[in-house]
């Protein structure tokens, strides 16, 4: 005999509509089936869904161990999927193109040349340490400018090693691309250019403070060299204080300022020469002089960006110690710059590098950014100098004071068209004719600048 | 000589500021994130205690392969806590990270504790599955991670090659099939042991859920008890999730003291009642008999008897184009 067995639920269906309880259990079969295929249905959904979901994590997982390259109007750049690895491949070319107007007693030449062709290979490794080379085969010359590693591991203390800028003068600090005139003011000529040596810099108190502190070679004034000739030590230190720049409303949030510092034994060190804007050599010390003692320099620097408007001005005190026959005396050095500009487009002057609002393409609209500017700069040196015979008011003058009008066309982020026009002025000696103060130099420079 | 002496001064003092807690990292294998958390805090407390230094420990955790791996690609592990010997076997081997010898410096092969294999199934057991032999059925949906890329996984692929052997007597073929049929079932691989709890618990997939058995038990315990219940099979793999300084790294960093003292503390009574609170059966005797309601009682095999050890085995199943590969195709 067939037992059937029947729920509860279509026993009712079978009393309630007067179907035969054999229909009613094909339907609650029915029922189960369905309830069955969509718990199936359910499970496919879930497990398609949950595919999906691993997929994406492979994937996210995939790309943090997948390079990607970048150009995009910075430095070309290779990137390890972790960002611990990073190269960056940029360049620096300026273009400048020097005319002297008028006639003048000085040799002084127009002419068009390369003032900088400085490729750049730049990066990080293992996340921590950062490399940094950039040679200049500038005016037929090969010059290695910088290369230096840095280790980045405790956020406020980087160690740098190698040869780059001593951390001293203000507008040395900037960045070649990105200095509002194509030739940096006089109190440059006073400060290292670059050094060899160890740095430990760092910013604190939620970036309020920037410190750096190092020990180097040693260079003459407004130079660079790949060894040192003597073994003496120049140690250098900087303090910067931007103590409103975390408050993004106030009105000082772009006031910075500070003082650069160095000390050490020049004995037998080479001497420098001056050079004025349009890069003429004004002064000289005289055959024998050598540097002999101590040199101890000081620059208290500032600058202050507010929208458009931007001023930096800085003072470089340089007290040196020179000698001659067996005359010793330390001669102080003085400088100072004050230099204001305007962007007319209405982008934010920065100390570093100016990107436009809307790059150059007129037929999207696009202008890129227009900049006036103007700067008065001084270099003065003690009577000293010419007393004990260290220089002579033949070659040398005591005062030299340049004032310097210009304008930049920012067409890109990485293309610049510069006109500076510069006037210097000179006192208290290097006579052409006997007598006289040697001749003012008046100079156009135009620069076509490409960096990334 | 003024201006030296500040800069002297200033260099030394940077040096003071730049000195922190002694930090280490510990590359581990996916389900152990509760443990070590509980370790790395009574550590450091007992490491202040007795040298008066902090001590800073992170964590790294996934698949123990991917794990192992990442490590010979540069991971800076200190140490590594792994779910099997083979993955740290490779970072002597590939990489020279570790001594060839690495597994004899510590007590038990240099395993603190041991776990194994159980069923996580859905409140009510509605598929009925009690033991290995219900994986197979059709329509029972198992989820297990990848067994090339989870330690875990390589445990629960031979508890069930293990199992076959026995019941078939040591017959292979039979024991490959059965496992072929196991991961027949197997609708989604994830990467690692946590991957596939999510899948299962959180994303309602499958009926049941390979686990170690401390991720079990951590399922049941945050999830509810109303929602799951474990399944204690016949018969199952003993696990011997090993430990190791990574002598290279720890060496560079001059991590050696704190890292070894660290894994010394995981065979101290503290760290043994630590591992056994989290569901880790411990080497102790003490606290194995403090603790031993919580671990059922089932026969176990080890990986030397039964396969002839990680190096042969890893060889035969998991390298590519191994046993492994051969069987599993995705199922559902």
């Amino acid at each position: 005999m067939k037992v059937i067995e029947i729920s509860a639920p279509a026993l009712l269906v079978s009393l309630l509509l007067g179907v035969h309880p054999a229909q009613a259990q094909s339907a609650d079969d029915k029922i189960q089936q369905l309830e069955q295929k969509v718990d199936e249905l359910d499970q496919r959904l879930k497990v398609a869904e949950r595919q999906k979901e691993i997929k994406a994590e492979e994937d996210a997982d995939k790309a943090k161990n997948t390079a990607t390259v970048t150009a995009n109007g910075g430095p070309f750049t290779i990137r390890s999927g972790d960002g611990d690895f990073i190269l960056r491949i940029g360049a620096d070319f300026q273009i400048d193109n020097r005319t002297f107007p008028g006639v003048s007693l000085l040799p002084l030449t127009d002419q068009i040349l390369v003032r900088r062709a400085r490729p750049t290979i730049q990066g990080t490794v293992y996340k921590y340490v950062d490399f940094y080379v950039r040679p200049d085969f500038g005016q037929g010359q090969v010059v290695l400018y910088e290369a230096y590693a840095q280790l980045n591991y405790f956020s406020r203390f980087n160690l740098r090693v190698g040869k780059f800028k001593p951390p001293v003068g203000l507008e040395r600090l900037q960045s070649d691309d990105d200095t509002t005139f194509v030739e940096r003011g006089l109190p440059t000529l006073l400060v290292p250019s670059r050094d060899i040596g160890y740095q430990l810099s760092g910013d604190v108190i939620k970036k309020r403070v920037s410190y750096a502190v190092g020990v180097f070679n040693g260079v003459p004034d407004n130079s660079l060299s790949d060894a040192s000739v003597t073994d003496h030590r120049d140690y250098a230190a900087r303090i910067f204080l931007t103590p409103f720049q975390p408050d993004t409303k106030s009105p000082l949030r772009g006031l910075g300022v500070g003082i650069g510092a160095t000390g050490g034994n020049v004995d037998g060190l080479t001497l420098p020469a001056y050079k004025t804007f349009g890069q003429n050599t004004f002064f000289t010390f005289a055959s024998g002089v050598t540097s002999a003692g101590h040199r101890t320099r000081l620059a208290p620097q500032a600058y202050y960006y507010l929208g458009p408007f931007g001023i930096l001005s800085e003072y470089t005190l340089s007290e040196e110690g020179f000698q001659k026959g067996t005359v010793r005396r330390d001669i102080a050095l003085r400088s100072w710059q004050v230099a204001a500009s305007y962007i007319l487009t209405g982008e934010k002057k920065v100390f570093d590098t100016l990107v436009p609002r809307k790059a150059f393409n007129p037929k999207e609209h696009g202008w890129g950014a227009f900049e006036l500017a103007v700067r008065v700069s001084d270099f003065s040196v003690e009577q000293g100098i010419y007393n004990y015979g260290f220089t002579t008011v033949a070659t040398s003058p005591r005062r030299a004071h340049e004032w310097v009008g210009g304008g930049n066309w920012y067409l890109n982020r990485m293309l610049r068209i510069s006109v500076d026009y510069a006037n210097t002025n000179f006192e208290g000696g290097a006579t052409v004719a006997a007598g006289g103060n040697r001749p003012s130099e008046r100079v156009f420079i135009n620069r076509f600048q490409v960096n990334f | 000589m003024k201006l030296k002496t500040l800069l002297l001064s200033a260099l030394t003092a940077s040096a003071l500021f730049a000195a922190g807690p002694v930090k280490l990292l510990n590359v581990s294998y996916d389900p152990t994130r509760e443990l070590y958390q509980d370790i790395n805090a009574a550590f450091a407390k007992q490491w202040k205690a007795k040298t008066g230094a902090d001590v800073q420990i992170s964590q790294s955790h996934g698949g123990s392969g991917k794990q192992a791996r990442s490590v010979i690609d540069g991971l800076q592990a200190d140490v590594v806590t792994l779910a099997l010997a083979y993955d740290i076997d490779v970072l002597a081997e590939k990489a020279k990270l570790v001594p060839q010898n690495w597994q004899s410096r510590l007590p038990n092969n240099s395993t603190p504790y041991t776990s194994t294999i159980v069923f996580l199934v859905r409140k009510g057991n509605p598929k009925h599955i009690k033991d290995w032999e219900d994986l197979v059925k059709p329509g029972i949906g198992v989820i297990t991670p990848n067994p090339k890329t989870s330690g875990g996984a390589r445990w629960s692929y031979l508890a069930a090659w293990g199992y076959a052997l026995k019941k078939n007597n040591g017959d292979e073929s039979k024991a490959q099939d059965f496992v072929k049929r196991v991961y027949k079932n197997v609708p989604v691989l994830d990467s690692g042991a946590r991957g596939s709890t999510t899948t299962f618990v959180q994303r309602g997939i499958g009926d049941v859920l390979l686990s170690w058995e401390n991720e079990a038990y951590l399922a049941l315990n945050q999830l509810g008890k109303d929602k799951f219940e474990i399944v204690t099979p016949s018969i199952s793999v003993l696990a011997e999730p090993p430990v190791s300084i990574v002598d290279k790294v720890a060496a560079k960093h001059g991590t050696t003291e704190v890292a070894t003292a660290y894994l010394k503390f995981l065979y101290s009574e503290e760290g043994q009642e630590i591992g056994a609170k989290n569901y880790y059966r411990p080497q102790s005797p003490q606290a194995l008999a403090k603790y031993a309601s919580q671990f059922p009682k089932i026969t176990l095999f080890t990986i030397d008897d039964t396969f002839g050890g990680w190096q042969k085995t890893q060889k035969k199943h998991f390298e590519d184009g191994g046993v492994f590969d051969k069987i599993y195709t995705p199922g559902i």
